[in-house]
């Protein structure tokens, strides 16, 4: 019975409970967007990188992770390589060696990370391959090619079958440099790391080091990437004199990123909470108020204190939940849509650019989300009556009664 | 069998203010059986006799017993279950819940008892029954004229079968046809069930039909006139 006089109360003032259930429709619907969206702004900066150029994990010296000296190479065999292919759930693993040098042009030079990769094995790991804008990827038919950011083309003042010199330290100690012709210009939309890399074949930059089947690093890309930590401790253990590293180990500002998302997430969440609290409260303060006489005769004909708290409290839950669905529902349907169209930030990209996000944001979001803010719904509904429900058993039935 | 007792009863509000001394002092006994009404000019004390016989406020001083069961020492919630059990109410307004139908109402209290539905519902229709309104068993109160709400209100009253009945100013929001209604109603389950009815009233047509009157004036009983059969 109480149920029933709880379910039926929430409908006696049709337009005020009707605004509390919009309010809390909007208020879900709005957190779940946001979430989705912040969710799937990480997901791009994490995944562009992952596909760019760090892969789900990466193999290296010890000695490689404090200082990325040219002599802390290793030399990974065919046999090797074929073997960490075949592991399951890796789709590529590519050997990379790495320089740090000067690129220069007619026009100028800049400092730059020089990759030597194998361009049949790199295109299993990374996206570059992808995103020329103009001319294409490393191939066979040109002596010594190159491939650049747009970024470092225009700030060295660059085209495609341009000449640049790239000058790093050689194995030896020496000082060496290597004249190559810009074949393709690739747009990654992140500035920074468009300005400073440049990709050449392995072979090509191996000999310039002076020995030709180095590797200081291996990129793998993982086609069930939930599988990382499984296939990570399996490569550790084919390479045990090596350092095998997740991403987010090789690069901890994802992690961090990663986690200041999910920090802000959880503000947002408890920012929308206490808002749609103090509405609940308001709404049900107000509905005690004007009920004060008929909760004073229900008291005094016997409904204990006991069971007005619940009622009450019964309420506001009740209210709350006919306003969780459809607004887990709205949200729900509109990370769906979004997530295949996707949302056009073009009108930022150049800020985007700077983070090394895409302009294209795919929201995502998991669905344990769901199930907590249920949960947390139908905490801040049971918060929301505690004081409306206290208010009502602390008046005296016969004051209440008389109560002008 | 004496049904109320009160002994000494005095009720003072504001004592550490400027101290407002409703009732000074009041013996009172009524049997079962009896249609009583308690008459005053406002400010008599009337209505706070009548609260504290049926729990709903505690004297300053004296004992109040129901049944025998002296009630002034019970906590707020064993005051709340004693008058579930041995006490019904009707009150002047407000006496049913706007959200259920006349039957609900009328079985509420013996739903807060725990009562079977089988017996709820056999008695709820026999209430309804016996106050004219087993046609109305669907409706809200706010479908209802007021004359048929206080009717409702008096079965809900009488549905958990309580020691007697409580009737604050029970016809002062009805027309005089309502009112007749009401106490023909009340009259008759006095007679034919011996239920106990103390009214607090200015209504002379309640008056009339007491067969017993205590009149109250500045916290204290002035006189009691005693009727036969009306």
């Amino acid at each position: 019975m109480i149920t029933n006089i709880a379910w039926r109360n929430i409908w006696r003032s049709r337009t005020r409970s009707g605004v509390v259930i919009g309010a809390i429709v909007l208020g879900i619907w709005a957190l779940i967007f946001m979430i989705s969206f912040s969710s799937g702004m990480v997901d791009s900066y994490v995944n562009n990188a992952i596909e760019n150029s760090i892969g789900h994990i990466q193999v290296h010296k010890a000695a490689f992770k404090e200082d990325a000296d040219i002599d802390f190479y290793f030399e990974p065999t065919a046999e090797l390589l074929q073997e960490l292919r075949s592991i399951s759930g890796v789709q590529g693993v590519a050997p990379r060696s790495l320089v740090n040098g000067m690129i220069g042009s007619s026009r100028s030079t800049n400092g730059t990370q020089i990759l030597g990769v194998n361009p049949e094995a790199e295109q299993m790991v990374s996206s570059i391959p992808n995103k020329i804008i103009d001319g294409e990827y490393l191939s066979q038919k040109t002596k010594n090619p190159l491939v650049i950011g747009d970024a470092l083309a225009k700030k060295l003042k660059v085209k495609i079958r341009s000449k640049v010199v790239l000058t790093f330290q050689d194995l030896e100690g020496n000082i060496t440099a290597g004249a190559f012709r810009i074949v393709g210009i690739f747009d990654t939309g992140n500035k920074l790391f468009d300005e400073g890399m440049a990709f050449v074949r392995r072979n090509d930059l191996n000999n310039l080091l002076g020995n030709e089947g180095i590797a200081h690093e291996l990129s793998f890309l993982l086609s069930e990437p939930d599988s990382l930590k499984a296939i990570q401790a399996l490569v550790q253990k084919k390479m045990p004199n090596l350092l095998v590293e997740s991403y987010s180990e090789v690069s901890p500002d994802l992690k961090l990123y990663e986690g200041q998302i999910q920090t802000s997430a959880t503000i947002f969440m408890i920012i929308i909470m206490l808002a749609l609290l103090f509405g609940i409260i308001n709404t049900m303060l107000m509905a005690v108020l004007e009920r004060f006489r008929e909760l004073g005769m229900l008291m005094a004909v016997g409904m204990n204190k006991f069971r007005v708290f619940s009622m009450i409290v019964l309420e506001t839950i009740m209210l709350s939940a006919v306003a969780l669905l459809p607004g887990l529902l709205l949200g729900w349907g509109t990370v769906k849509y979004y997530a295949q169209k996707g949302i056009d930030m073009s009108a930022f990209s150049k800020g985007l650019e700077q983070f090394g996000m895409a302009q294209i944001v795919y929201p995502s979001l998991e669905s344990v989300i769901y199930q907590q803010l249920a949960l947390a719904v139908a905490i801040t509904a049971v918060l929301g009556a505690l004081y409306p429900a206290w208010k009502a058993i602390s008046l005296k039935p016969v004051e209440a009664i008389r109560k002008i | 069998m004496t049904v109320i007792e009160t002994t000494g009863v005095t009720k003072v509000y504001n004592p550490d203010k400027i101290a407002v001394h409703a009732l000074k002092g009041v013996d009172l006994k009524i049997e079962a059986g009896e249609f009583t009404a308690i008459v005053g000019p406002s400010g008599s004390g009337k209505t706070t006799l009548l609260n504290i016989i049926g729990g709903l406020d505690r004297p300053t001083e004296g004992v109040v017993k129901v049944g025998g069961k002296d009630i002034s020492t019970l906590t707020d919630n064993q005051l709340i279950d004693f008058r579930k059990d041995h006490i019904g109410f009707v009150f002047q307004a407000y006496n049913l819940i706007p959200v259920l139908t006349a039957k609900e109402n009328v079985g509420f209290v013996m739903l807060l008892q725990k009562r079977p539905e089988a017996e709820r519902n056999a008695r709820v229709m026999e209430l309804l029954k016996a106050v004219g309104l087993e046609d109305q068993i669907d409706k809200r109160p706010s479908e209802m004229s007021g004359g048929q709400q206080q009717r409702v209100a008096v079965a809900r009253a009488l549905a958990s079968k309580p020691a007697f009945i409580l009737a604050d100013e029970p016809t002062a929001n009805l027309d005089a046809a309502s009112t007749a209604n009401l106490l023909d109603i009340m009259a008759k389950l006095n007679k034919e069930e011996g239920i106990t009815f103390v009214f607090s009233t200015h209504d002379q047509r309640v008056i009339d039909r007491a067969r017993r009157v205590l009149t109250l004036d500045d916290g204290v009983i002035i006189s009691e006139d005693i009727r036969s059969d009306s």
